[in-house]
């Protein structure tokens, strides 16, 4: 009687056609489980678009809806970068924009209206949740075990690493690119295991759906041909191996040519030179091997390869000289500097400026992976068991992956897709040894001792040479179990921890908790904006640092002078030395750029650490590195090497724009004397700056931004300082006429 | 287009002239005087303001009821302000209302007389506006070789000067055009005044070169240290400011007398009289004080591209990088009643920018008829071009600033985009490309003859076949 | 006993005299010429505190360099022993550059050992100092005698950064370029350690191949690596954080507070928990399902648990110090 359900349980899930219908629903629930993780800030705040690239990739779809693809294709876009304007439509990856256009006129066809806005707040959830299902497709490759592949889709689906870019809201190119980078190394592994001309071309197309949308598509331009040289040089050169690369290279290359941003990158760049050498090399090898097969002779083959490898080695020689004769463009400074890791900081600042360009501590790689970062060796390690061709991928990924995330933190996102599907092998093969019920019978024992001997022979892991005997104790399983489940359990609590806490606040409304524990909304950026938005002209231009150029132009659509595509470094250096220098030489650079308002963001008040202050000294780096006699880095410090904002500042830190713009009128709100800057928690001078050449047009609730109208020249030709003073009352009448001595004569 | 716009200027400028007097910018003049019984030494100059159709009114600087503003507005256009005795003009002509005034363009005319102390607060406005008046303020500006024989025999302190030339070679003369050679100026008992280096200042009328000023109280036997002399000495100046406000400075309010209107002088040494030039003088210092004369007003700016089968729309907020285009500006100058063509001096050019951060084309503009005709009170100037290959955010810049003109500073802005991708040559068009299309067509035509011929060849054997397919 | 010190006294004096009396009377060309012979000699010029001033005495028409250092040993300035062949370089392929000193610009080193006087006269307390002393009279003069300092602070004194220096200060002048000497020497070695290596290898190559082909040495490589880098290795490379650092009270901290920072041990600290994990996580899975005798499966397999388990807490423990807030924690290490 009680047997029969206990038989059902038992008999569920054997059936092959109810396990498939399991593993869907289970995919699903993992989906809709990525999905909802992301929401946080949806649910706390708003639909709203975060930080800053988010709000290009907003515009930029915006125009696209609304004036088509041709139109966005040829893009000029007059309101960014005043006044050289930006050709936006050859210099952006449309991949992100274009997607989410097609999503958006794909509902309108079904009769679904939907806000643009709402549709790229939610790009990112739900590619996430195709993200989880391609990381199941990738794992399912690597190993039989059909846990593994849900365990990954699961870890890929709430891992920090992928979440801290693709929460709702973030609508950054990353937010497909992960997508398809998982999906294209799919492709890729199914093409070389079937060395089919199919596989191998989609992958070159979703190859180049990803060129489309991501920088980081050179991640697999370098890391496909890598994994190709590894499997040639153990030896493993097939017609598998030869159809599947050269239909990838020479499709996914054609591809990526069509985006006008890549262009001719692919033959010129280094960063596209491995995939070219391996092609060629691979011709070589197909050539070769032909030849052996035709004429069998062990020295006429050994001489093959020697030429193999002399040709090889020529080549690469060959390509050596031609970077070095300038044929071939050397590296690109963001990719240079992933090699030699001092670069960026001396030759580029601006690249050194970017947060997300710092090398990663061990702390972050924790933060974002939990456990999963030493379940990972054990996945790699398992790998090597049999060391199929994708499971040599698994190796080569593994590798690369990590000494990127380490060298930046915003690699951690190319890194952890193979952290999951190698934790994921790791775990079921735990799970599987441990949750087998039937207990080992000696006889299998005993064919397992007399099959050792041959087993032994193959070349495997000396771990691995023994035979598989299964676990004894019940309660060493029944203890293995649910130690795993507690550690899970432990997972999926930090994952929820860390997104809901670090990575779901849309830093453009910043949230803060009062004493008494309830959240109080600091919103001052949007109040800037919209103020922006209502009391300026429509074509007002605006200064400001480059990290707030997107936004002004998205949330305040008005026209900037540099923005976070950082493309002009030095535009960058000319607004950095307009920040730097005192008002007599800032205004004429203000007045030639057409500056109608400037805007700072100042966190003394509140004790807000981004502010301008802070990023002070970037400007004084970037504009010394056009300017090195006019603005020199070693001026804005103390004597004793101090960077203070204090009665002790230095003399040019003093009379900077950027200093007078932050500190103007900041005194007022304190008793005399008790100025005080709660970020720098220094005590400010009595007399607050002057400022004669702007006018205070807004101070944003907590002093967050604040925004100066640039004056117009003085009506009566005076200059600004003693117009200035003849507005406070000054007369200098008597001071002219006291003046003795010869006058200047007038000559006309 | 065009045609409306200078239809639309055609029936402003009657609106205007309906309105206001036939000075351009209102009539509402105030007088300053210490009491108004002295207005009947300028009945004469003031008469012909009023017959030029000025309301004037008269004020003391002590009366309360005095105010330049009212709830923010203007209550006059223009001020004049006659000598004072008192030092201060009371609070209600603070320099700093005075500055507000003339940035609200307002215009002011200054008489000063040797003998009484300007007002403080004249004295630190001009100060503001670079003109320096003598530290002591009785000083006298006076000529030992040309002085008026008849009034001042022994002081010398009456000049008789010949009206002004124009101060530069391209700059029309509105001061003394017309007049004869044997007309002179008489300048009693003035001040002279030193100008700074400011742009906006310009000399009306200098001191002859053998003038000099003093004080006659302290310096009376010996002249030791001199304020000005000769032509450093500016008796009567002209400032006008960035919005083309207009401050006249007239060294000796006594040239605007009655009495010196119509008096007989005779200069040192010759010993015919001559009547004094006073009279037209000061209708044309006034009259340029107060918008009568030298006043330019664009009619329209009109920009189109300029190409053959090219839309021919108006003012187009965007070009292409090397775009042929044409620019036109339509001037009127006003000549004491009515609105004219507007000439550009000779040796003097009208310049058109096309700038970005710093000018890619400095064009001078041509005189066009076709745009010249219309009203017969605008003249059009027009020039054509050829975009710079750089795309970026442009201005058509017009800054046309002179002495005794008012300025004309006009900017247009226009994106000039790069080529759209459709906008290039087809690469069959371009010779280089050809042997790369050859190429093209001979490896596609290679690889279908490859697959033709592998087709139809028997296979050896099956084997080799079966090896050489990639699947 | 006298003699000696009187001896040395009168030497000093008259030295000293001869210096000052040569720096009052010759005129600046002669100078120049002088030190440029010296230059072209042996570039940069070896002052002492005479000759340093007469070199740098105004009225001069000419450009001086000079470096302030502090080479010996026991003053332990890295930087300086650092610059100095950057320095020597730069100089030695400037003046060789212009043999007749058309640019009139002098190169010249003061260790601190032979010019006390004058870093106590110039007050200088750091050592590497640059110093460029503009002309006072000539075609090139300046407005201010006061000599231009090279600004030490920014990282890399690579010679072409101070070449560059040097050739903005010297405008309308010819600017030698720095030529690096090819060092012969390495590439001769370099060669011949290639070369010696290829024969072994040859040599070897039965014996090497087993082990190249040897799957678990690959393995142990791989992991080896992959534990590098996810414990912040490159992060110690980049920023070269301190390896250990001292706390407060004379101990020593092994754990940087702050999320963003670290100490070279505590990399390698974690790495080595990460190690640990991954061979217990590794034999789990692997060696004791294979034990074939059930008693050593069970003491194999409750050992590898507990050890993952403790350094799992212990793991946890120290990531809630580096980031306080943490609320995640497994017994015992709470």
């Amino acid at each position: 009687m009680s047997a029969d359900p206990l038989q059902v349980l038992a008999s569920a899930g054997k059936g092959e056609s109810t396990r498939g219908l399991l593993r869907v629903i289970i995919l699903l629930l993992i989906a809709a489980a990525a999905i909802a993780s992301r929401l946080f800030s949806v649910i706390r705040f708003e639909s709203i678009i975060h930080e800053f690239d988010p709000w290009f990739n907003f515009r930029a779809t915006k125009y696209l809806v609304a004036n088509g693809f041709y139109n966005f294709w040829d893009w000029f876009d007059d309101r960014t970068w005043h006044p050289l304007g930006r050709v936006t439509g050859g210099t952006l990856y449309p991949g992100l924009m274009v997607t989410s256009g097609i999503i958006y006129h794909a509902l309108r066809a079904l009769t679904i209206p939907v806000d643009i806005r709402n549709i790229c707040v939610l790009l990112a959830p739900a590619c996430s949740g195709l993200t989880a299902v391609a990381t199941y497709l990738l794992t399912n490759e690597m190993t039989p075990s059909p846990s593994a592949g849900l365990l990954a889709a699961l870890f890929m689906g709430i891992a920090p690493g992928y979440i801290s870019r693709s929460v709702a809201g973030s609508y950054d190119n990353e937010a497909i690119a992960i997508f398809l980078l998982v999906f294209t190394f799919y492709l890729w592994i199914k093409a070389l295991k079937q060395g089919s001309m199919l596989w191998g071309a989609l992958c070159a197309l979703f190859y180049g759906y990803m060129v489309a949308s991501w920088g980081g598509y050179a991640f697999i331009t370098c890391l496909l041909p890598l994994h190709a040289f590894v499997l040639i040089c153990m030896g493993r050169y097939s017609t598998r191996l030869y159809v599947s690369y050269t239909t990838w290279y020479a499709l996914g290359t054609l591809a990526s040519m069509q985006i006008p941003f890549v262009g001719f990158l692919p033959v010129k760049t280094s960063e596209h030179m491995p995939a070219l050498g391996i092609f060629g090399f691979l011709q070589l090898l197909a050539f070769l091997d032909y030849v052996r097969a035709a004429m069998p002779s062990r020295q006429f083959q050994t001489f093959l390869w020697m030429f193999a490898g002399g040709t090889f080695g020529l080549s690469l020689l060959g390509l050596v000289l031609a970077t070095s004769a300038g044929v071939i463009a050397p590296w690109g400074g963001r990719f240079y500097s992933l090699w030699d890791t001092s670069y960026a900081k001396i030759h580029i600042p601006i690249i050194a400026s970017v947060s997300e360009h710092q090398p990663t501590a061990w702390p972050a790689f924790f933060f974002d992976l939990n456990m999963l970062i030493w379940l990972f060796p054990v996945g790699v390690y398992l790998c090597f068991q049999e060391l199929a061709d994708e499971h040599v991928f698994i190796v080569v990924y593994a590798v690369f992956g990590s000494y990127f995330a380490g060298v930046m933190v915003r690699l951690m996102l190319t890194l952890t897709p193979v952290v999951c599907v190698a934790a994921a092998i790791a775990v079921s093969t735990l799970l599987d040894t441990y949750l087998r019920a039937k207990l080992p019978k000696p006889e299998e024992i005993q064919a397992a001792e007399a099959s050792e001997g041959k087993k032994g022979a193959k070349s495997g892991l000396k771990s691995t040479s023994k035979p598989v005997v299964g676990v004894y104790a019940i309660w060493g399983k029944s203890m293995m179990v649910s130690a795993l489940a507690v550690y899970l359990l432990i997972f999926v609590l930090h994952c929820t921890w860390v997104t809901s806490n670090a990575y779901s606040s849309p830093s453009v409304v910043l949230a803060s908790r009062l004493p008494d524990g309830s959240q109080h909304i600091i919103d001052d950026y949007r109040e800037a904006y919209q103020w922006l938005r209502q009391n300026t002209r429509e074509d007002a231009k605006i200064m400001s640092w480059w990290d707030y150029g997107y936004q002004i132009g998205g949330m305040a659509d008005r026209p900037t002078l540099v923005d976070n595509n950082t493309w002009n470094n030095t535009h960058i250096a000319t607004v950095g030395k307009a920040m730097s220098s005192s008002e007599e030489v800032s205004y004429p650079i203000m007045r030639q750029h057409e500056v109608d308002y400037v805007l700072v963001v100042f966190g003394g008040l509140l004790g807000y650490s981004g502010d301008d202050i802070n990023k002070f000294l970037w400007m004084v780096r970037i504009a010394e590195g056009i300017w090195p006699e006019e603005i020199s880095e070693r001026s804005f410090f103390t004597p004793r090497g101090e960077y203070r904002v204090d009665g002790e500042a230095t003399e040019a830190m003093k009379n900077s724009l950027m200093y007078k713009m932050s500190y103007y009128n900041y005194n007022n709100l304190f008793p005399p004397g008790k100025a005080m800057d709660r970020m720098r928690n220094s005590l400010l001078p009595e007399v607050g700056p002057t400022l004669s050449t702007l006018d205070e047009a807004f101070t944003s609730e907590n002093w967050i931004i604040r925004i100066y109208k640039v004056k117009d020249l003085d009506n009566l030709g005076r200059d600004h300082t003693s117009a200035a003073a003849f507005d406070r009352g000054h007369k200098k009448a008597k001071k002219a006429s006291k003046k003795r001595g010869p006058r200047r004569l007038r000559v006309d | 287009m065009r045609s409306l716009l200078s239809l639309f200027s055609l029936l402003a400028f009657l609106f205007a002239a309906a309105v206001s007097a036939l000075s351009t910018s209102g009539n509402r003049l105030l007088v300053i005087l210490d009491d108004v019984a002295e207005k009947e030494s300028y009945s004469k100059f003031l008469g012909d303001l009023e017959s030029r159709g000025f309301q004037l009114s008269f004020e003391s600087p002590k009366s309360e009821s005095l105010a330049l503003f009212h709830l923010g507005e203007r209550r006059y256009d223009h001020v004049v302000f006659f000598p004072t005795k008192t030092k201060g003009l009371g609070p209600n002509l603070t320099p700093n209302i005075l500055v507000d005034f003339m940035n609200a363009n307002g215009n002011v005319l200054v008489t000063l007389t040797s003998g009484t102390a300007a007002p403080n607060s004249l004295v630190s406005l001009l100060t503001e506006l670079e003109i320096q008046l003598p530290a002591d303020r009785t000083n006298l500006v006076v000529d030992h070789f040309h002085y008026d024989a008849a009034s001042a025999a022994d002081t010398h302190d009456v000049l008789l000067l010949p009206p002004p030339t124009s101060v530069r070679p391209d700059i029309k003369n509105y001061f003394g055009a017309g007049a004869g050679k044997d007309d002179v100026l008489a300048f009693p008992r003035g001040v002279g005044a030193a100008l700074g280096a400011s742009e906006l200042l310009t000399p009306i009328l200098r001191a002859p070169r053998t003038a000099y000023s003093y004080n006659p109280k302290e310096q009376a036997e010996v002249v030791d240290d001199v304020f000005a002399a000769g032509e450093q000495l500016s008796l009567v100046s002209a400032f006008q400011a960035r919005n083309s406000a207009r401050l006249t400075l007239v060294g000796a309010a006594e040239m605007l007398q009655d009495k010196w209107f119509d008096v007989e002088v005779t200069k040192a040494g010759a010993n015919k009289a001559a009547k004094t030039f006073n009279r037209e003088f000061a209708k044309r210092v006034s009259g340029w004080t107060f918008n009568e004369i030298g006043v330019l007003r664009v009619n329209w700016i009109e920009h189109h591209l300029n190409e053959a089968g090219g839309n021919n729309e108006s003012n187009p907020t965007i070009y292409r990088i090397k775009n042929d285009v044409k620019y036109t500006i339509s001037l009127s100058e006003y000549v004491w009643t009515t609105w004219s063509l507007f000439t550009v001096p000779a040796n003097d050019a009208l310049q058109l920018e096309f700038s970005m951060l710093s000018p890619f084309h400095r064009l001078a503009l041509t005189p066009s008829a076709a745009y010249t005709s219309a009203g017969e009170s605008e003249s059009g100037y027009s020039a054509t071009f050829k975009l710079p290959d750089q795309h970026g955010i442009f201005n058509f810049k017009i800054n046309y600033k002179r002495p005794f003109v008012s300025n004309v500073e006009e900017k247009n802005t226009v994106s000039v985009r790069h080529m759209a991708h459709d906008e290039w040559p087809r690469s069959f068009v371009i010779s280089g490309a050809w042997p790369w299309i050859t190429g093209v067509g001979v490896t596609v035509a290679g690889w279908l003859g490859f697959c033709a011929l592998w087709m139809y060849s028997a296979p050896v054997g099956g084997k080799r076949a079966g090896s050489k397919k990639t699947q | 006993m006298r003699w000696p010190t009187l001896f040395s006294l009168a030497l000093f004096g008259t030295g000293s005299l001869v210096a000052t009396a040569a720096a009052k009377k010759t005129p600046p060309e002669e100078r120049f010429n002088v030190y440029h012979a010296k230059a072209l000699a042996s570039a940069p010029v070896k002052l002492s505190d005479p000759s340093y001033r007469e070199l740098t005495s105004s009225s001069r028409d000419y450009t001086v360099a000079v470096l302030l250092t502090a080479m010996e040993s026991r003053y332990g300035c890295q930087l300086c022993r650092e610059f100095q062949p950057e320095w020597e370089l730069l100089a030695r392929s400037w003046t060789s550059g212009d043999k007749k000193g058309e640019s009139r610009l002098v190169f010249g080193t003061l260790d601190f050992g032979d010019g006390k006087d004058i870093f106590m006269s110039l007050g200088l307390q750091t050592a590497p100092v640059l110093f460029l002393f503009p002309p006072t009279v000539g075609p090139h003069a300046t407005a201010s005698p006061e000599p231009v300092r090279y600004d030490f602070t920014s990282g890399s004194q690579a010679a072409e950064l101070v070449h560059s220096w040097v050739a903005r200060h010297l405008p309308d002048r010819p600017h030698p370029p720095i030529k690096r000497p090819i060092n012969w020497m390495r590439w001769i070695s370099t060669f011949v350690v290639l070369s010696g290596g290829l024969t072994v290898s040859y040599a070897a190559w039965p014996y090497v191949l087993p082990i190249i082909q040897n799957r678990t040495v690959w393995a142990a490589i791989t992991l080896i690596s992959i534990l590098l880098f996810t414990s912040g290795h490159m992060f110690n490379q980049i920023r070269n954080v301190p390896y250990v650092a001292g706390d407060g009270r004379g101990g020593i901290s092994y754990f940087a507070s702050g999320f963003q920072s670290q100490y070279g041990l505590e990399t390698q600290i974690v790495a080595a928990m990460y190690g640990v994990l991954a061979l217990s996580g590794i034999s789990l899975a692997i060696k004791v399902p294979r034990m074939s005798d059930p008693k050593m499966q069970g003491v194999a397999l409750l050992a590898w648990a507990s050890v993952l388990f403790v350094v799992y807490s212990l793991l946890l423990s120290i990531f809630r110090g580096k980031n306080p807030g943490y609320p995640f924690s497994l017994p015992p290490f709470m």
